[in-house]
């Protein structure tokens, strides 16, 4: 009886190799990637394995030991075994275990699929592969695969979104104007990034980096410090960030540059003065879009804005923002000046 | 010599003749093996195992291996409900089929099922079938908040934010013609990005259908708010119950109702749904 189960699989391990040898240069050793995944996302290590069976035994083992202290894992559940493997037509079919379709995870469940077709879509000459649960066509059992049809390429990652779909997340979370999603590179996305940077915490550098996009994937729209009604300006200054909020929602977060050594004074004022553009006597230059919310301090534009405090005590704004602001904050709009999140 | 050549001639014809005649047949055996007789369809009293089709859509509602029009490795809400159905209707599930495209139900003929899960709804068509079940399953549409957002406790309650619907969706017709938002609504290309415009604050209230409210909240609930209600639409998913397969409508609806008063349908619908839509509040 033991001697019966063994022959099985040897026997279908040999049918597989001899009709997959003759498409893919027989029996002899290659070198060849499986895909593992880590964090969610696909990785590819290399792997020398007798052709296209080898390549899938290897696969189902699972990472090495070394390869899982890197934090490489396999959705596909240990124990899976492979019933038949054959070729024909630049086609792989690959039949497996009823364990291959274990558990419930969507997410498990779909980056399976793309392991397998990313293993065999590597190997020359692998055109497409179908894939076949228990001898029959696995239906509804894999989100996003259609495993009916023959599957050419792995479902794309959602976690590399392209610059347009990161502006628009930029501007769904208030840190930039939805004329600013362009697709294409430039100051204000930088800005917006330099913002989003400040609200968040991370270093101040404008680059849309790794760190960023990985922030901007989980990152909710900025709530105000101070809950009131009606339209308002809150300017924190441990942040350097000015949020124009109106009934308790932040409209939009602007980039500001604040009085160095503490000039800008907290607490509660009111826009009690507005110049289109305005003259500052004791320091001789233009401010256009000035609003006074307290003495001679103003929201106003300026040429330069850093991402640290800068400013005489006025608060400076990018030339795209000063009139969005000046728009915004008309006389009598409160201004909460903060020191910290309260 | 000759005679010899005659003989293998002839032997030659005779396989190519079986050969001819076994392909032309095989639909017809397959046609025979495919649509066979409900079992218990001939039989007077309810049939002691059930023949149940599935629609197959997708993992959480029902899935599947098919293999030769059978269903193996069946798994979901839907297998679940037949399964326990099944049971209280004393009897037991012998097999699944697919049912497949779901119009299938309604092309005439007598069904290879007894009972079809399909995520059917009595439309015009499904209800010209006839023998359909009451409502498993609802169609309504959950309300979805962004964080932080007060609770509504109606619909009116809903006009003075930014609404949220996947495009050409039954949902975005639902906040154009019943909840009327004084502000456009925002239409999202699919799921992610309806969610996406909820954690991110561009839009405050999300309308999703509500069997879909439990994966949608599904590993982002601390990044959006609450699913507080839902807009009735009057309409639900139903099983169709073959006619002359042995079993009433009225038992499955008795049953259906015994499984909604005893919680079990409530617990599937968790367990498979990750939210029971029927226990949303009715926002009117």
């Amino acid at each position: 009886m033991r001697r019966v189960r063994l022959a099985i699989p040897a026997a279908v391990g040999a049918c597989a190799l001899v009709t997959v040898a003759p498409a893919l240069g027989g029996t002899e050793t290659r070198h060849g990637e499986v895909w593992f995944v880590r964090d969610g996302e696909p990785v590819a290590v290399s792997r020398t394995a007798p052709a296209l069976p080898g390549l899938l035994r290897a696969l189902l083992a699972g990472p090495t030991r070394v390869e899982r202290a890197k934090g490489l894992r396999s959705a596909i559940p240990a124990g899976t075994d492979v019933r038949e493997l054959t070729i024909a037509r630049r086609i792989v079919t690959v039949d497996l275990g009823g364990r291959f379709a274990a558990g419930r995870d969507e997410e498990s469940l779909t980056a399976r699929v793309g392991q397998l077709v990313r293993t065999f879509r590597a190997v020359p000459g692998v055109a497409g592969v179908r894939i076949r649960v228990e001898g029959g066509v696995p239906v509804g059992l894999f989100p996003g695969y259609d495993l009916r049809r023959t599957i050419r390429a792995p479902l794309v990652s959602q976690s590399a979104p392209s610059l347009r779909d990161t502006q628009q997340l930029l501007a769904d979370l208030g840190f930039m104007a939805q004329a600013g999603v362009t697709g294409r590179p430039g100051d204000e996305t930088s800005v917006a990034v330099l913002a989003f940077e400040k609200w968040t915490g991370m270093p101040r550098d404008g680059v849309l980096g790794a760190a960023v996009l990985e922030a901007l994937a989980r990152a909710t729209r900025p709530e105000p410090v101070r809950r009131e009604p009606g339209k308002r300006v809150e300017l924190l200054l441990d942040r350097q960030l000015a949020l124009a909020i109106v009934n308790d929602r932040v409209e939009r977060v602007f980039h500001i540059s604040s009085g160095s050594d503490g000039r800008t004074p907290s607490g509660s004022f009111h826009v009690y003065r507005k110049e289109r553009l305005s003259w500052s006597v004791p320091f001789s230059v233009w401010m256009p879009w000035a609003s006074y919310f307290t003495g001679g301090i103003a929201f106003h534009e300026y040429s330069y804005v850093p991402a640290y405090p800068a400013s005489h005590g006025c608060v400076r704004m990018m030339a795209r923002d000063a009139p969005l602001m000046y728009a915004f904050a008309t006389t009598g709009t409160p201004v909460d000046v903060l020191r910290g999140r309260a | 010599m000759r005679r010899r050549r005659l003989r293998r001639v002839r032997n030659r014809r005779a396989v190519l003749v079986i050969a001819v005649c076994a392909i032309a047949s095989a639909p017809l055996a397959a046609q025979a093996a495919q649509s066979p007789t409900p079992p218990g369809a001939a039989s007077a009293g309810p049939p002691a195992s059930l023949v149940v089709a599935l629609g197959l859509r997708d993992p959480s509602l029902d899935a599947g291996v098919v293999r030769g029009g059978e269903v193996v490795l069946a798994r979901g809400f839907e297998v679940e409900l037949a399964r326990l159905l099944a049971r209280r209707l004393g009897a037991r599930v012998e097999r699944f089929v697919e049912l497949r495209p779901a119009v299938r139900l309604v092309a005439g003929g007598a069904p290879s099922w007894q009972l079809a899960l399909g995520g059917l709804e009595p439309s015009p068509r499904v209800r010209a079938a006839g023998a359909l079940s009451d409502p498993y399953l609802t169609t309504d549409m959950a309300v979805v908040l962004r964080r932080h957002l007060p609770r509504p406790r109606s619909i009116a309650d809903l006009r003075g934010h930014v609404l949220c619907a996947v495009r050409r969706s039954n949902e975005a017709r639902t906040i154009a013609t019943v909840v009327r938002p004084k502000a456009p609504p925002l239409l999202a290309t699919g799921l992610d990005r309806l969610r996406e415009q909820l954690r991110t604050g561009a839009c405050d209230v999300a309308l999703v259908p509500a069997v879909d409210t439990g994966r949608f909240l599904r590993g982002h609930r601390s990044e959006l708010g609450p699913a507080v209600g839902r807009i009735p639409n009057g309409r639900g998913v139903v099983i169709a119950v073959a006619r002359g397969g042995g079993l009433g409508v009225t038992a499955v609806n008795a049953a259906l109702q015994r499984m909604r008063n005893d919680g079990t349908l409530g617990r599937l619908a968790r367990a498979w749904l990750g939210l029971d839509p029927a226990s949303l509040r009715v926002l009117r």
